[in-house]
């Protein structure tokens, strides 16, 4: 047992790899175009930044499956009222302060009322989605303000893209809010334990969540150049698939690194740019090619995981060794 | 001496090229309770799981009354009248108590595929009677209980097939006095019965009291068979480690140091059902001890004053004058708690050493925009692995790869390694050998040395007469006795007040 890495940690690194050749060979080399290349990273992009709050909560061992319509409700407010007061620069704020909001008021029923995440966020990705749709039948689709429009630009939304998975990275990797969300996916009670503000912690990673959203919400209204009636529809199932692609364990814990979700943001979008570049335009046949593949990853995962702990614990000799009293790789114990 | 009911020639187990086991012969008599003694790591908990058909052997013969015994499961061994009760294993928590002894054998409490719930927990309930253990509610799941209860349930489950020989891997360290005695009693009944019980402690008084035989094992190997009669704890001791180290165990002075200044003011803590009105005082320089019955209320002293449970009443923290209301503001206090279920509330088992190492130092490791440096990080682990010399590979290795003392190394350690002002340890030596038991109690005394106020909440009754400068006697949540370590410091006059 030296410090050798995981087989299990090598798998998600594995299908990237596997699933890049697949689809450069798939497009006849269409995919290492810098064209393509641009793109995968740009659709990948709203999938980390929304992602990157969400590994926060995982990590913890709950899950926020309320960013994709938080990024609707967002960025539907931000912009209505960008247009209603002319004052295009307020989208920014108001994006951000809905999308904290709402991450708040997930955080304080998950740790104050003891409400599972999971079913919190059932009901709220139908209720929310309700509100959200409910909005638009008055207000409609409205288009980024003329003051804004740098935001569309593709190397503005990669700078601020780059700028903000440092920032969260190193708050993830190097930083208490990190350390102690780990430690509570691996075990709440020695978290409590040992003096970690628990409810304060599950509070602070979902208005994290939350605010990530937000950005999510400016980022998604930045690419389409407007909002959309199917604004962050489904984006929390991607980004949850994201997570778990890149071989973050449900329960969290130490199993969460910050470079998990971005190997799993990178792997989907290949394969759903990937089916679309080999001609695969259904989109239904695309996403059942998603849904299989994640279940083969998520199975490898835990098969490395499985054969680790086999070899290390249970390890049964061949029951019919020679009854010799010194096999020869038997270590000579120390005469006292 | 009597027939024997189990004998053993030539086994061997190994994991990998590790050897557990080397050439084990052993034999077990009618009536005879034999103590198995050995450090952390020596084999004895694999022999025993091989006689309970968890591991198979690699080589080498076992017979019971002479016939061939090759279990290939833990019902193998049953049908043979053998049974277990493990040192881990624990219960299934959202099973209730009455499943979990028949756990793997509902099937006979089964009408039609539907389990008579009623019938079993009658079943369970005569169990409990017949062997004169402390009865749980039956119905209630098991994980609300404590560490005590699942215990008395794992015992039941074991007694339930009736068994001739009974395995018990770490059984007493679990319990509180009474229950122990209750325990005692109950292998002085097997042994009547002309049945026979393999004990695991190491608690080697304990072990001395109630075996006939003992054998030691040192690096899965027989070291040696004593009849219990013709030895003693220090020679056993030496047997088992190799040297002599009675030496440097308990404290030696009979000098009570409770006149440093005052750290810790405990007024009126209560909490419902656990403590009623507990106040005291904590020295810089004192170990303070508290030692009670199962239902003293002993162990929630420990969590009430570090801010677990929301208790009723006030705990002062003199040095920086805050009341402690929660484990957050009790950790930025200097205040330290080393609970006693390492595994499930002290240790984050399968993280790595260097995670679990920096938990309670994060606060003070926190650079420039709350940067935790990888290399500060690491080096604080590296600090507690070689200062408190914990057997690991490396501090990633994950916790549990290490065995019962070295995983205790860290956890105690890791709070040592802070500036500390007040220190709860509660049952700090469970399942540890007595080298690793020697350590922490000549680190206890260099805390002492250093001004740390220490509160030792312990189940054994020696080490709390051997390590504190006072002792607080508790029975039924509250404190009914003081006494100081140069007044009547003895087993008698403690256990007196105790029961």
């Amino acid at each position: 047992m030296k410090s050798r890495v995981k087989l299990s940690d090598l798998v998600p690194f594995i299908a990237f790899v596997v699933l890049f050749v697949f689809f450069s060979i798939g497009t006849k080399g269409k995919m290492l175009s810098s064209y393509s290349l641009k793109m995968l990273i740009e659709q990948s992009i709203l999938t980390i930044i929304s992602g990157c709050g969400v590994l926060f909560v995982v990590a913890q061992g709950s899950i926020d499956l309320t960013v994709g319509v938080n990024v609707a409700l967002s960025g539907v407010v931000a912009m209505h009222v960008a247009h209603v007061t002319g004052q295009g620069w307020l989208m920014v704020p108001v994006a951000l302060a809905v999308g904290l909001a709402m991450g708040l008021f997930n955080g304080f029923i998950v740790s104050k009322c003891h409400v599972p995440s999971f079913t919190l966020s059932i009901a709220m990705l139908i209720g929310v989605r309700g509100v959200v749709n409910f909005i638009q039948t008055k207000i409609g689709v409205e288009y980024v303000p003329q003051s804004m429009l740098f935001m569309t630009s593709s190397a503005f939304r990669i700078g601020a893209f780059f700028v903000i998975a440092i920032i969260m990275a190193y708050l993830f990797e190097f930083t208490k809010l990190g350390r102690y969300s780990r430690a509570i996916g691996e075990n709440e009670t020695t978290a409590r334990f040992v003096g970690v503000p628990v409810d304060r912690m599950k509070i602070a990673v979902f208005a994290l969540s939350g605010l990530m959203a937000g950005f999510g919400a400016l980022f998604s209204m930045a690419t389409v150049g407007g909002t959309t009636q199917t604004m962050g529809v489904f984006l929390e199932m991607k980004v949850a698939m994201g997570v778990f692609f890149g071989g973050v364990l449900v329960t969290g814990g130490s199993s969460a690194k910050f470079y998990k979700i971005i190997l799993g943001a990178l792997s989907i979008t290949i394969i759903v740019y990937g089916l679309s570049l080999m001609g695969m335009s259904d989109s239904h046949i695309s996403q059942s090619v998603e849904g299989g593949l994640l279940l083969v990853i998520l199975f490898l995962t835990i098969l490395a995981n499985r054969k680790k702990t086999r070899l290390e614990v249970l390890h049964d000799g061949p029951h019919d060794v020679p009854k010799s009293p010194d096999a020869p790789q038997a270590p000579e114990a120390p005469q006292a | 001496m009597s027939e024997s009911i189990l004998e053993i020639r030539g086994l061997n187990k190994h994991f990998g090229p590790t050897y557990a086991n080397r050439n084990i012969d052993f034999t077990l008599g009618r009536g005879e309770v034999h103590g198995l003694l050995g450090e952390n790591g020596s084999g004895k908990s694999t022999l025993l799981s091989q006689i309970a058909g968890l591991y198979r052997c690699d080589s080498g013969e076992m017979s019971v009354n002479g016939e061939k015994y090759d279990p290939h499961s833990p019902l193998d061994a049953n049908a043979r009248g053998i049974s277990m009760v493990m040192q881990e294993l624990g219960v299934i928590g959202s099973l209730p108590a009455g499943v979990n002894v028949f756990l793997g054998r509902t099937g006979q409490f089964s009408k039609g595929g539907i389990v008579d719930l009623g019938e079993m927990n009658r079943a369970a309930a005569a169990v409990f009677e017949k062997w004169e253990l402390p009865m749980p509610r039956l119905g209630r799941l098991t994980e609300g209980m404590s560490i005590e209860e699942r215990k008395m349930i794992e015992l039941a489950r074991a007694l339930s097939i009736d068994p001739e020989i009974l395995l018990l891997d770490e059984v007493t360290q679990s319990l509180s006095l009474n229950n122990r005695n209750r325990l005692y009693e109950l292998i002085a009944k097997f042994r009547d019965m002309g049945r026979s019980v393999i004990v695991i402690t190491h608690d080697i008084e304990e072990m001395v009291q109630i075996t006939d035989v003992i054998t030691v094992l040192r690096d899965g190997e027989v070291v040696g068979r004593v009849n219990t009669k013709d030895t003693d704890p220090d020679k056993l001791r030496m047997m088992m480690v190799g040297r002599n180290i009675s030496g440097d165990y308990y404290r030696d002075d009979n000098v009570p140091e409770c006149d440093g200044e005052t750290v810790l003011e405990v007024r009126g803590l209560s909490v419902p059902g656990e403590l009623e009105d507990v106040s005291f005082d904590v020295h810089a320089g004192e170990i303070l001890g508290f030692c009670g019955l199962s239902d003293a209320g002993i162990h929630s002293v420990g969590k009430a004053v570090f801010g677990l449970t929301g208790a009723a009443g006030t705990v002062h923290f003199l040095p920086t004058d805050a009341y402690i209301k929660s484990a957050p503001q009790a950790l930025a206090n200097h205040m330290g708690y080393v609970p006693k279920d390492r595994d499930n509330e002290a240790l984050m088992i399968h993280a790595n050493i260097r995670d679990n190492s920096v938990l309670p130092s994060v606060n003070e490791l926190k650079g420039p925009l709350g940067l935790l440096a990888p290399g500060k990080v690491s080096s604080l682990a590296d600090g507690i692995v070689k200062r408190f010399s914990v057997k690991t590979t490396g501090i990633r290795q994950p916790m549990d790869a290490l065995s019962g003392g070295n995983k205790q190394k860290v956890n105690l350690g890791r709070w040592l390694a802070k500036d500390l002002r007040l220190l709860i340890l509660d049952c700090p030596t469970r399942g540890v050998d007595v080298g690793v038991k020697a350590a922490i109690y000549s680190l206890m005394k260099e805390a002492k040395k250093t001004g740390i106020a220490v509160i030792l909440i312990s189940d054994e009754l020696t080490e709390v007469l051997g390590m504190a400068d006072r002792l607080l006697v508790m029975k039924d949540g509250r404190v009914t006795r003081e006494i100081r370590r140069d007044e009547d410091f003895t087993e008698q006059a403690v256990i007196g007040v105790m029961i």
